[in-house]
């Protein structure tokens, strides 16, 4: 799933016939000075800017501002640009066009396992959350269109009655092109709202996740996927994510600030159920890793490394099930290069090493890590006798 | 007994290098097991016609490569499973053209990354074909005794260590490949062993899901209990569940679910799989999976690591109710055969070497000479020549020694376009050849007329000197018993007209006052013979030769002097030509005196 910013996503709906206000994304206060005297609306609308980022709760954060002329939205821009929310620098704004309405809706197209389903409601903005028995559903399988009939019929079990029904019908299938054309995996539009000059139906605001795997077959999608969770991702996730795109295999890093024990496991399954362990014992994860699929050992070189740079850590678990065919001597050797440097760099003090693992050339693997003993490391190495999680165990009993 | 993959399973594999790497796996197994290769047929456009070689025990089976899913089918009809190792753009078309097969009843994707939508066509596309569409992103299936699709199983010791040369009784079920062996694992050591297992793959929407392979598995006698390893996202273990509190149920459930360290997690952080995905309001979360699974009466320990004792325990009252015997171990496993390498790494085997080197070694990081790391001999100041001397005669010349040398080579590097050497490259060039061989057409006059005197004549001087020969004994020794010197006469070259790299050279070697026997000698061998004829003088071989043993090369290295400087010369020659983008030459027939007998009548056949 890849998460995709207010600007990009409108524009998506906008290729597909859905009407989004005016808005413009811009980086400077110039810029938008600049598109104020080449765009009317800019001049005439009252605006709103929003910090254009990946970050929950912007009201709360000042980063929002709404009922502004032009020279309001450049102060506001002027004030948001730069600004330092967590590890994230606000760098863009957006800024639309205000849309003057009374009535809010609901409309939402999301995939199932079964095909789609297409959400609408007569109510919108948070009033949804708390009457979510308003909200209707029609499920289509794979490949199936959504019928115009079908459509009005939506609308009107959602309490839409008269021409409006049939111009919510409208919008949701004009959601529901967007949604199947794009590769998406949810699209939200909260609310949908009436302009009072004609009634038109219009997307105010767009949660749009799409399919990142879909992404070779969309050369127009120019713009970058945001972080998932409420932040930007910081310098150190993305040299990782940089190595995962260049080579076979996999790897994976994100920091939790605030946490002691980190993480250097195998497998996209097993790496969760040693969160989860660390979690079961009370401890408290510093980042979460993960390396699969055979990589070659530079890359996880560069990921230990990434471990090692952890602030405060105490203990770190490299575990791991018994692989298919992911080469335990050679991804090892890459951890193991990625430790050596760390020491030499004066990481590691005090830092506790675990390592358990099986599969291809498990022996070799293990023995070149219980070496590591002789260099001075604090480590100890188990086998696939020891049970999965029990190096967390371990780990967390020792003081 | 077993679900999906048993003993008539055969294969085709779409895809290129990774399929050919499973199929390297599942051959291991079948040796294992001792049953031929069940990978008849591979489809890979780009090398159809050809064959994969496919290491079985000690031997090779050649598996043909079709274009077509259907090509493979009609050639081999007792296919009926595929296993799809097409990159994620294409996967789809490739999975669609194997449920299409109507000779195809199993489909199993190992490709990952591939779009959600497409892995919900197809595995629509299969449900109304009543055909199974396993994965995408899945490790593989396993049916313990009978067959391997893909990976799954790891390593050959692996195999045998977990047991899966035989039947047991427990089914599993794993969206994740690692965790897959893991349970295997597992499953052997607190129990019996599996029947089979499934990896699903990790994507959100997997082709077929937990209860359909319950449902095999509720129908399949030998498996008693199935383990299922869940993760948070999606509703599959939801539908597990209840499926499995509907009714009362043959098998018994046993699950663990990943996920829970996504509670103390700051909001909205997430990570694992493609699938693992929280829905609103904490549907989907590991939790309410696994309190789902307990609720439906399946047995759902608190961590992964109690799931080995959960299984024991199970396997125990299996045992205590007699619906499972003691498995009866086989006596004797076949071993999978070790390469060379790993047999000698062991000391188990001593093979004769074909050749011997006591030169150079190539093994470490970088060439050694003699012992010398290249990179050293580079960093200390030593040149071209002590290399040459190193590989040569295994000796780090000096320093006086190496500037001989140099001078040699820089003496004798070229001598211009009418020189057989050179006409033979330049002829080569003018007619398209290549470097490589234009220079061998050239180095191949290198003989007794041209530049190839080098070693006879250093050869005939060292006798004379180790044998205190006068010049006149050895002119008529050389009469006798050799021939003409070598080393001395030139075709142009006289008195009067001397060869001015003999001066230079013989002026250079003079002045370092070091003893120089042979070259003495030939010298004294020139005065005698250039009185005979103006034209018998020491030339460069002679000279070059006189010298370089004086310096203590051996004698049958001292062509390779002459050979290795001109080469030089001739590369020069064949950029040359080759830069000038020349024509293709040949002979006028005015220079050729036409001496064959003239045009004649051809007499009839007798």
């Amino acid at each position: 799933m890849a998460k995709v910013l207010e600007g990009p996503g409108m524009g998506l709906m906008k290729k597909w016939g859905i009407t989004v206000p005016n808005y413009v994304v811009v980086t400077s206060v110039d810029e938008l000075t600049k598109l104020g005297q080449a765009n009317e609306w800019l001049k005439k609308s009252k605006l709103v800017v929003k910090a254009h980022e990946a970050l929950g709760s912007r009201f709360k954060l000042g980063l929002v501002k709404v009922d502004l002329d032009l020279k309001g939205a450049e102060a506001a821009t002027k004030e948001m640009i730069g600004r330092q929310v967590g590890s994230v620098t606000v760098s863009q704004v957006i800024v639309s066009e205000m849309i003057p309405h009374k009535e809010e809706y609901y409309c939402a197209v999301k995939s199932t396992r079964e095909g789609t389903d297409i959400l609408v409601a007569n109510c919108g903005g948070i009033e949804v959350e708390s009457n979510w028995d308003r909200v209707k559903r029609l499920a289509l399988e794979v490949g199936q269109q959504p019928s115009a009939d079908a459509l009005e019929k939506l609308a009107k079990d959602a309490g839409f009655t008269g021409p409006l029904a049939k111009k919510m019908a409208d919008f949701a299938g004009k959601m529901f092109t967007c949604f199947d054309s794009e590769d998406a995996q949810y699209l939200e539009v909260n609310p949908v709202v009436l302009r009072e000059q004609d009634s038109e139906p219009i997307a105010l605001d767009a949660v749009t996740l799409l399919d990142g795997d879909a992404k070779f077959r969309h050369p127009d999608w120019n713009f970058a996927f945001a972080a998932e969770f409420g932040r930007a991702y910081s310098k150190h996730e993305m040299e990782v994510m940089a190595v995962d795109s260049k080579i076979k295999g996999s790897v994976k890093f994100i920091e939790i600030s605030g946490g002691d024990t980190a993480m250097l496991p195998a497998g996209g399954g097993a790496s969760i159920y040693y969160s989860d362990a660390v979690v079961a014992r009370g401890g408290k994860l510093a980042n979460y890793a993960e390396y699969s699929g055979d990589p070659p050992d530079w890359a996880v070189e560069v990921l230990t490394d990434k471990v090692c740079s952890l602030p405060g850590i105490k203990n770190i678990i490299v575990g791991g099930a018994i692989a298919n065919f992911t080469d335990v001597k050679k991804t090892f050797g890459g951890i193991i290069n990625g430790f050596r440097k760390a020491k030499s760099e004066g990481k590691l003090k005090g830092v506790k090493i675990w390592v358990r693992r099986g599969g291809p050339r498990e022996k070799e693997g293990l023995d070149a890590m219980r070496a590591l003993k002789d260099e001075g490391f604090d480590i100890n190495v188990f086998d696939r006798n020891t049970p999965l999680t029990d190096i967390v165990d371990k780990a967390l009993q020792t003081k | 007994m077993s679900i999906l993959a048993n003993k008539d399973t055969y294969v085709v594999i779409q895809g290129g290098v990774a399929g050919v790497n499973a199929a390297r796996r599942m051959a291991e197994f079948c040796y294992l097991i001792k049953r031929s290769l069940n990978v008849l047929a591979f489809v890979y456009p780009p090398d159809a016609g050809k064959t994969n070689e496919i290491p079985y025990g000690s031997g090779l089976v050649a598996v043909p490569i079709y274009k077509t899913v259907a090509e493979a089918t009609k050639n081999h009809p007792q296919i009926n499973t595929s296993l799809v190792y097409i990159g994620a753009d294409r996967a789809m078309k490739g999975g669609m053209e194997a449920l299409d097969d109507p000779l195809i009843k199993v489909v199993s994707m190992i490709t990952e990354g591939v779009p959600e939508k497409d892995a919900k066509i197809l595995g629509r596309h299969a449900t109304k074909l009543g055909k199974v569409f396993n994965g995408p992103s899945s490790i593989g299936i396993v049916s313990a005794g009978s067959c391997r699709l893909g990976v799954i199983g790891g390593a050959f010791d692996n195999l045998v260590l977990s047991k899966l040369y035989r039947e047991g009784s427990f089914g599993v079920i794993t969206k994740s490949g690692g965790l897959s062996n893991e349970i295997i694992w597992i499953c052997s050591q607190f129990a019996d062993g599996i029947t089979t297992a499934i990896g699903i793959g990790g994507d959100a929407y997997p082709g077929t899901d937990y209860v359909s392979y319950l449902e095999m598995f509720e129908n399949d006698p030998q498996t008693k209990a199935v383990v299922i390893v869940g993760e948070m996202g999606g509703d599959l273990e939801e539908r597990a569940a209840e499926w499995y509190g509907a009714k009362k149920r043959r098998v018994k459930l046993m699950a663990v679910v990943s996920g829970f360290c996504q509670e103390s997690l700051p909001k909205g952080m997430k990570f694992g799989h493609a699938g693992a995905k929280e829905g609103l309001k904490g549907e989907g979360s590991a939790r309410s999976k696994s309190d789902a699974l307990k609720k439906s009466g399946a047995i759902v320990p608190a961590t992964f690591g109690a799931l080995g004792p959960a299984i024991k325990e199970t396997y125990q009252e299996l045992l205590k109710s007699g619906q499972v015997k003691e498995p009866v171990e086989p006596a004797m496993l076949p071993k999978l055969p070790k390469t060379i390498e790993e047999a000698m790494k062991a000391d188990e085997v001593m093979v004769a070497p074909l050749i011997r080197t006591t030169i150079s070694d190539d093994r470490g990081d970088e060439p050694c000479y003699d012992g010398y790391p290249a990179s050293e001999l580079i960093n200390k100041g030593y040149e071209i020549p002590h290399v040459v001397g190193l590989l040569w005669d295994k000796r780090l010349i000096s320093k006086q020694e190496a500037e001989i040398v140099k001078r040699i080579m820089m003496l004798s590097a070229d001598h211009g376009p009418c020189v057989s050497g050179a006409m033979g490259t330049i002829i080569a060039a003018c007619a398209g050849i290549g470097l490589s061989q234009s220079v061998a057409a050239g180095l191949i006059m290198i003989g007794p007329r041209f530049g190839g005197a080098v070693t006879d004549a250093g050869r005939y001087f060292k006798h004379a000197v180790d044998n205190k020969m006068s010049v006149d004994d050895f002119l008529v020794y050389m009469k006798k018993s050799v021939g003409p010197v070598p080393g001395i006469g030139h075709r142009v070259k006289s008195l009067r007209n001397p060869d001015k790299r003999v001066k230079e050279l013989v002026g250079y070697v003079k002045s370092l006052n070091i003893k120089t026997p042979c070259l003495d000698f030939a010298l004294e061998v020139e005065k005698i013979t250039s009185v005979k004829k103006d034209n018998l003088i020491l030339n460069v071989d002679g000279t070059m030769a006189a010298v370089l043993v004086d310096i203590g090369f051996p004698v049958d290295s001292l062509n390779g002097f002459f050979i290795l400087s001109r080469t030089i010369g001739l590369i020069g020659h064949w950029v040359d030509q080759k830069r000038q983008d020349s024509r293709l030459i040949r002979l006028f027939d005015y220079l050729v005196n036409y001496a064959a007998p003239k045009r004649r009548e051809v007499p009839p056949l007798k």
